[in-house]
C-alpha cells in the first residue's frame, strides 16, 4: 500500500507488533492521527446523524399535512413501500434503467476504449471529445437531449430523419414524439451517452495496464485477435469491468436529474428518487419518503455486495 | 503500447477516419447542437438548420439580464468555491494521515469514507430539510455548502491518498537528517510534490459542486442560494407558452464552459484523477 520504508514509529497493533523501541509518547500519537479528525468528526455529523433521523423518521407516521396524526408507526411505512403501487413500480423502474444503462454503457465503453488503445494519429483529440459528455452539467445534458435532441419541431433527432428523407426525394418524413413515444428509452439514452465515457476511461486504465509482453509473445505464438482478447485482454479486464459496473450501478440507482429534467417522473419512467423527492415534497409523507430513502440505502449495499461478488465468481468460473 | 499498425496503409487510414467520425458524431454532435441553438434568432430556432442562419446573442444578453441567472450563477460559484477549499484542506490532512501515518483501524476508516460517497443522496434529503430549516440553515449558502463538503471529503481523501501513495517520503526523511524542521520538510520537500494531486483533486471536487442537482433543489427555496442547475431546471417549467429553448440553450452553454475550460487545460491530470482509484485500487 504505502511506501514505507522502516516501520512507522506510532505503529500499535493489538497484534504482537514489537513495540516500538523509542516511539514516540502518547501524546504524539495522537498528535499523529488528528489530521484525520477534522474531516472524520465532519463526515459523521452531517451524514450519519441525518440518516439516524432518516432511521427513526421512517417508522414514525408522519405526514405534515396531517400533524396531529403522528406517532410510532413500527414498520408501516415499509410495508407500505413495498405495496404502494407507485413506490412498488418504480423499485421496478429503478432495477431496469440501472441494469439497461449500466450493461450498455460498459459494452460502448469497452468498445470505445479498444479503439483508444490503439494508435492512430489524433488519439489524444478523439479522447478529449469522446470524455466530453460526462464533463457536461447533468441537468444541462438531460435539458440538452430533452429540447435540443428530442423535440419533435426542432430537435436533431428529427431534423437528421427529415434531411435524411428528403436525401432520398421522400417528403413524408416520420416525426416520433420521442419522449412520450418511448419515455424510458429516452432517459435511458441520455443516461448511456453521458455515463460511457466514464466506463471508457476504467476500461482504458485497464486496457494499458496490460502487461504486453504476454500479448506479444501470444502473438508470436499465432494467437488470432479474437483469441487475444477473449483469453488475455478479457480477463485482465475484470475486475475493471467489475469496477466500473459497480460504481456506474451505484449512481445510477441514485440518479435524479435526468428522470426528474426529461419526464418529470411521468409516463412510467419515476424511479425511486424521484418517487421519495416526490413523496416529501408533493405528498409530505415523511415517514414513508424516510423508509424509501432506507430501502435506498439497502439497495446500494447489496448492489456494492452482491455485484461484486457475483460478477466475479460468474467470470472466474468462465476463465477457468 | 500497442504493437498493432506499423505501416499506414490507405485502407487503414480510411477505416480509421470512418470510426473515428463515427465517435466524434456520437460524443460532440449533441453539444455542437445546443451550441448552435443558442446562438439563433428566435425565429430560425426551428429551422432545423445545423448552422444557424442568423447569428445572435440576445439569448446570451437575454440570460445575463435576468437576476434569475445571475443570481445562480454567483451562488453557485460562491458556493462551489467555499465547499471545494474546505473539503480540499480537510482532506489533504485525512489523506495525508492514511498515506503516510499507521494507526489502528485504518483500513476501516477508508472504508466507512467510500461507503459514504456511495451513500444514496436522496435518503439524506428529507433529513436535512427538516434539520436545516429547525437551525435556519435551509435556502443559505451554508445550508448547501455543509453537504457538498461531506460528500466531497470521501472523494478529495479517496483521490488524494492515491496520490499521496505515490510520493517518495524517503525525501522527507533525508530532510529531516539535512537539519529541517518536520514543518521545513514538509513545506519545502512534499508539499511541492503534493501540489498536482491536491490540485486535482480540488477540480474534480469543484466540479462534483457545480453539478450537483438533487440538494440544490431541495435544499433551496429561493434565488438567495439557488445554484444554476436548479435555476435551469426553472427556465423550463415557467413559460409553457413562450419557448425557453434559446435561453436553455445559452445558460447551459454557459455553465458547462467552466468544466469544458478546465478540463482542456488539466486534461491529463483529470485523467489520472479519474482513473487513480482504478489503477492503484
Amino acid at each position: 500500500m504505502s511506501l514505507d520504508t522502516a516501520p512507522p514509529p506510532a505503529r500499535q497493533q493489538r497484534r504482537a507488533t514489537p513495540p516500538a523501541p523509542k516511539g514516540p509518547s502518547a501524546a504524539a500519537r495522537w498528535a499523529r492521527r488528528a489530521p484525520l479528525l477534522p474531516a472524520l468528526i465532519f463526515t459523521i455529523i452531517v451524514t450519519q446523524l441525518p440518516f439516524v433521523a432518516t432511521l427513526i423518521i421512517s417508522v414514525l407516521r408522519w405526514n405534515s399535512l396531517d400533524p396531529d396524526n403522528r406517532g410510532f408507526a413500527g414498520f408501516d411505512n415499509y410495508a407500505a413501500v413495498f405495496t404502494d403501487a407507485n413506490l412498488r413500480s418504480s423499485i421496478v423502474t429503478t432495477v431496469i434503467l440501472t441494469v439497461v444503462v449500466v450493461v450498455v454503457c460498459l459494452v460502448l465503453g469497452l468498445g470505445l476504449a479498444l479503439l483508444l488503445d490503439q494508435k492512430f494519429r489524433g488519439r489524444g483529440l478523439v479522447r478529449t471529445m469522446l470524455i466530453a459528455p460526462f464533463l457536461v452539467v447533468p441537468v444541462a445534458a438531460a435539458l440538452l437531449w430533452k429540447h435540443a435532441l428530442y423535440n419533435p419541431e426542432y430537435g436533431l433527432f428529427n431534423g437528421a430523419i427529415t434531411w435524411l428523407w428528403s436525401l432520398f426525394g421522400a417528403d413524408r418524413p416520420p416525426q416520433p414524439e420521442w419522449i412520450s413515444d418511448m419515455p424510458l428509452v429516452a432517459v435511458e439514452a441520455a443516461l448511456v451517452w453521458q455515463w460511457t465515457p466514464f466506463m471508457m476511461l476504467i476500461l482504458l486504465a485497464g486496457l494499458q495496464s496490460r502487461p504486453m509482453d504476454v500479448v506479444e509473445a501470444a502473438r508470436i505464438d499465432g494467437a488470432t485477435p479474437w483469441q487475444i482478447f477473449r483469453y488475455l485482454t478479457f480477463p485482465h479486464l475484470r475486475q475493471y469491468l467489475e469496477l466500473g459496473g459497480l460504481l456506474g450501478s451505484i449512481y445510477i440507482v441514485q440518479n435524479f436529474d435526468a428522470v426528474f429534467t426529461i419526464t418529470s417522473g411521468g409516463l412510467g419512467t419515476a424511479n425511486l428518487p424521484y418517487t421519495i423527492y416526490q413523496t416529501f415534497y408533493q405528498a409530505h409523507d415523511y415517514g414513508q419518503a424516510s423508509a424509501a430513502g432506507v430501502v435506498v440505502v439497502i439497495g446500494s449495499l447489496i448492489i456494492a455486495n452482491f455485484a461484486l461478488r457475483v460478477v466475479s465468481s460468474l467470470l472466474k468460473d468462465e476463465v477457468k | 503500447m500497442a504493437g498493432i499498425g506499423g505501416a499506414e496503409t490507405t485502407a487503414k487510414k480510411t477505416r480509421w477516419g470512418i470510426l473515428n467520425a463515427v465517435v466524434v458524431i456520437y460524443a460532440l454532435f449533441p453539444v455542437l447542437w445546443i451550441v448552435s441553438l443558442s446562438f439563433k434568432s428566435k425565429d430560425t430556432l426551428a429551422d432545423g438548420n445545423f448552422i444557424p442562419r442568423s447569428w445572435t446573442f440576445d439569448n446570451y444578453s437575454e440570460i445575463f439580464k435576468t437576476t434569475e441567472f445571475v443570481r445562480a450563477l454567483a451562488n453557485s460559484i460562491g458556493i462551489a468555491l467555499i465547499a471545494t477549499a474546505v473539503a480540499v484542506v480537510f482532506g489533504t490532512m485525512a489523506a495525508y494521515a492514511i498515506a503516510r501515518l499507521d494507526f489502528p483501524g485504518k483500513s476501516l476508516l477508508v472504508g466507512v469514507s467510500l461507503l459514504i460517497a456511495m451513500f444514496p443522496q436522496v435518503s439524506l434529503v428529507s433529513p436535512l430539510f427538516e434539520i436545516e430549516r429547525s437551525l435556519g440553515l435551509f435556502d443559505t449558502w451554508p445550508g448547501l455548502i455543509l453537504p457538498y463538503i461531506t460528500f466531497a471529503l470521501p472523494l478529495a481523501i479517496y483521490t488524494l491518498s492515491a496520490f499521496f501513495r505515490e510520493i517518495p517520503w524517503e525525501l522527507e526523511k533525508a530532510a529531516k537528517m539535512d537539519g529541517a524542521t518536520p514543518g521545513q520538510a514538509f513545506r519545502r520537500v512534499i508539499a511541492p510534490l503534493a501540489a498536482p494531486g491536491v490540485f486535482t483533486t480540488a477540480i474534480l471536487v469543484f466540479i462534483f459542486c457545480w453539478n450537483d442537482f438533487l440538494f440544490a433543489i431541495s435544499l433551496t427555496s429561493t434565488e438567495r442560494s439557488r445554484t444554476v442547475p436548479v435555476a435551469l431546471s426553472f427556465f423550463t417549467g415557467s413559460s409553457q407558452f413562450e419557448d425557453p429553448t434559446g435561453s436553455i440553450a445559452a445558460a447551459a452553454v454557459v455553465i458547462t464552459i467552466p468544466i469544458i475550460l478546465f478540463v482542456l487545460f488539466f486534461q491529463r491530470r483529470i485523467v489520472a484523477g479519474l482513473t487513480s482509484g482504478a489503477v492503484k485500487g
